[in-house]
């Protein structure tokens, strides 16, 4: 208690240097035009064109913040729900595991322009900002509900409690602050959703059309103002979140640590396990087609599954569409695999790295934990003027939005390893390598594979915004030009293909994940 | 009509299944406590002793045989507030004062809470946790804690007690006290009890017979009869008597580490 409150205002001092500096360091670099012929302009310098374009933003800030406002209410009250839903009955959660993860996996961009197709007005950005916020409420709340303790939850059993009173006493208030941080994460999401969506939709008021709008124009001080209003709204919602979970769960933590097993799921027959895996797979495509039948647009429009595979392999056009789609592919793949690996490269060798020289990872983090609350891919028209529209852009735009969550992510599960752990090969007289090796390095495993996982989507979706917005290569520019030539059917077989794809690589990720720390005797990080 | 056992295990049976192998955990084991008897269960770690007591209290089914506690069944009896427990750690929930904390089994059992706001008081005097009732576990130390949890096993009234090593993360000096403020509360509540522990002089001090357990597969070896007069007083830990038993009790213990 006493430690928590001395250490935080020393931490968010810290967080306050490393942002003074990198102002500072921007200040210089921007007035001295030393970043691509003054494409980073100084820091005061874009709060001066902020200022000159004050009569512009409250209109498309309104917008936005309505879009993304609205998406996470519908999305957290959605997920939250779907989670104590899943939580009391695992075959549901079973069932609508394919749902649950084409939700996660599927790139966000790729959806926009289905989403703008078939709703109206302000409704794709919010189904959009929904989305992105649905999967972190509803896996927050699984987790946090079953992770209560469960020694509390015996004393309710003890007593005759069924599921709802253990529910109701122990776990509601015990997930609490696991959905609470959910909020956290999940604001930037809404915001990113909600401007992916204007990106596609071609309406006036946003921020991203906005953004859109003066990329054309040759204004990077526009730009990095809009860029800095975007990110300034995700940060704060964050920190609002952030604040209200200190206040409500300050005093909620376990006191001892648990050593009761967790009690192992129930076998289910072969035959029920089929069906329910069957239904598992079945399940997203059929709410793409109920999706399609309740929004009711045209057939000509709207494609169904049927559609699509009619669209890819049976039309007159069929031979034709399959080789763009596929040779799109070719292109899009191995950029995004060589971001990713680069991104989880440098963010597992700064992590390990921080038991070695913890002040620089001291230094870093607050860094790390503020572009959370970025909405990194929104920023590429940023990187564009920096970079210009080559393959540089698109692998810088993977590596960026790759390295920041999968840095945290493992850097947040290091910091779990308790510390009679780590200081144990120190009482042996191990050196810095040598504890690394036997604990540091054993101990990340677990969460590079979270950290994975994490980002298979993101670096698709990363490259896919840079090539729509900048480099006109590959999927990102399929759908943008499919978009303009009314190819309908193939915006549609871009955007299921690239969630399929996603999937399939998310999967793969798990499998080699299961394998693996299943021979180490290790379990996974959610 | 003669009472029922307050507690009665008959043919118990229970094999956990993980990673490839089996274990044993309990082989038929009988056991029956009379009302108001203080029984311990002793025996190493992994005898299959807090299984056992599981099973009593309805967490978890044993594979065959049959559990009767105060004349029903243990989902019946834990529904009717009959039992009382308190787990090896207090398992508080961290988020209530130790009044509400104390308050939670009423609540499972949906008891209104207004008629027996004097008695949960009592209790928590009674542990000697005064002026505590609005603190939260985390300002608490480890022995208070473990009072709240020995409170809230009270608070039903119940007719059975199920006491889980409900001293075992205390120290000795502590763990003393608590035997001999256990004794002095059980007594007052005539309830049947059962303990689960490590502590050969904690069972004896507490306990009006001792069965001792043995691992691979658990079963019972012995039930060892202890003749002290209550009410016992602290001057027994040092009796030459009390020592003895323990000697007799640590050999019938021991004897199964050959075996295994």
């Amino acid at each position: 208690m006493m430690a928590s409150m001395r250490d935080d205002p020393s931490g968010l001092l810290r967080g306050l240097r490393s942002l003074a500096i990198i102002v500072m360091l921007w200040e210089i670099v921007g007035r001295l035009d030393l970043v691509a012929d003054g494409a980073l302009p100084g820091f005061s310098e874009i709060l001066i064109r902020l200022w000159e374009d004050r009569g512009d933003y409250p209109k498309h800030v309104a917008a936005t913040l309505y879009g993304s406002g609205f998406g996470f209410l519908i999305g957290n009250l959605v997920g939250i729900v779907a989670g104590v839903a899943f939580y009391l009955s695992p075959t549901l959660l079973r069932l609508f595991r394919g749902v649950n993860i084409a939700v996660f996996a599927l790139p966000p961009i790729a959806i926009a322009p289905i989403l703008v197709l078939t709703l109206d007005g302000m409704a794709p950005r919010i189904a959009l900002a929904a989305l992105g916020v649905y999967f972190v409420a509803m896996t927050s709340t699984v987790i946090g509900l079953s992770q209560a303790d469960s020694r509390a939850v015996d004393v309710v059993r003890a007593y005759g409690g069924g599921k709802w009173m253990s529910l109701r006493l122990v776990q509601i208030r015990a997930a609490m602050p696991s959905i609470l941080s959910a909020f956290r994460i999940a604001a930037p999401n809404a915001v990113l959703g909600a401007i992916l969506a204007e990106f596609g939709g071609g309406g006036r008021w946003g921020l991203g059309n906005y953004l859109l709008g003066s990329l054309g124009r040759a204004e990077p001080d526009r730009l990095w103002g809009i860029g800095l209003v975007a990110t300034l709204i995700a940060a704060l919602s964050y920190l609002a979140f952030a604040l209200l979970a200190r206040q409500l769960v300050g005093a909620s933590r376990a006191v001892t640590l648990n050593t009761a097993l967790p009690t192992p799921a129930k076998p289910i027959g072969r035959m029920q396990n089929g069906l329910i895996i069957g239904g598992a797979i079945a399940l997203p495509f059929l709410v793409w087609w109920g999706f399609i039948v309740v929004s009711g647009v045209p057939d000509l429009i709207s494609k169904t599954p049927l559609g699509v595979i009619d669209y890819l392999f049976f039309a007159s056009s069929a031979a034709s569409a399959q080789a763009r789609l596929l040779a799109a592919f070719a292109e899009t793949l191995p950029i995004t695999f060589a971001g990713m690996a680069a991104g989880l490269l440098f963010a597992f060798l700064l992590a390990i790295s921080s038991r070695l020289f913890p002040n620089l990872v001291r230094a870093f983090m607050p860094v790390a934990l503020v572009t959370q609350t970025m909405p990194l891919v929104a920023l590429t028209p940023l990187l564009v003027l920096i970079l210009g529209r080559g393959a540089s852009l698109t692998l810088w735009v993977t590596i960026s939005v790759t390295f920041f969550p999968a840095f945290v992510t493992l850097a947040q599960g290091l910091a779990l390893v308790p510390k009679s752990v780590q200081d144990l090969p120190k009482a042996y007289g191990a050196t810095g390598l040598q504890e690394m090796q036997m604990v540091t390095l054993p101990a990340s495993l677990p969460y590079l594979f979270a950290a994975t996982r994490l980002t298979v989507p993101r670096a698709l979706l990363g490259v896919m915004i840079a090539e729509w917005l900048a480099t006109g290569k590959g999927l990102g520019n399929l759908l943008n030009q499919s978009r303009g030539f009314l190819d309908y059917g193939m915006i549609w077989s871009v955007a299921a293909a690239s969630v399929i794809v996603s999937v399939v690589f998310y999967f793969a990720v798990v499998v080699l994940e299961r394998f693996t720390l299943s021979r180490m005797g290790m379990q996974t990080a959610e | 009509m003669t009472q029922p056992d307050g507690i009665s295990l008959t043919g118990i049976n229970k094999i956990f299944a993980g990673r490839g192998r089996t274990v044993e955990a309990l082989s038929d084991v009988s056991l029956s406590c009379p009302a108001s008897s203080f029984t311990a269960l002793i025996g190493p770690s992994g005898c299959g002793k807090s299984t056992a007591l599981r099973i009593a209290l309805g967490l978890e089914q044993p594979d065959d045989g049959q559990v009767i506690i105060d004349g029903y069944l243990p989902a019946e009896a834990t529904k009717a507030g009959l039992t009382g427990t308190a787990f090896q750690d207090a398992a508080l929930l961290p988020w209530r004062t130790v009044r509400r904390n104390v308050e939670v089994p009423l609540e499972v059992l949906r008891r209104k809470l207004a008629q027996e706001k004097d008695q949960v008081l009592d209790l928590i005097n009674l542990v000697g946790l005064k002026g505590y009732e609005n603190s939260l576990p985390g300002e608490l130390s480890g022995g208070m804690r473990q009072r709240v949890a020995i409170a809230r096993a009270l608070v039903t009234n119940p007719r059975v007690l199920f006491l889980d090593e409900p001293f075992g993360a205390l120290d000795q000096i502590l763990r003393r006290q608590m035997n001999v403020e256990l004794q002095r509360i059980w007594t007052e509540t005539q309830s049947t009890a059962l303990l689960v522990t490590h502590g050969i002089d904690e069972a004896v001090f507490l306990a009006d017979r001792v069965v001792v357990m043995h691992s691979n597969p658990g079963r019972i070896v012995e039930i060892v009869d202890v003749p002290f007069d209550r009410p016992r007083t602290p001057d027994l830990f040092s009796a030459p008597e009390f020592h003895a038993l323990n000697n007799r009790i640590a050999k019938v213990l021991h004897d199964g580490q050959h075996e295994g």
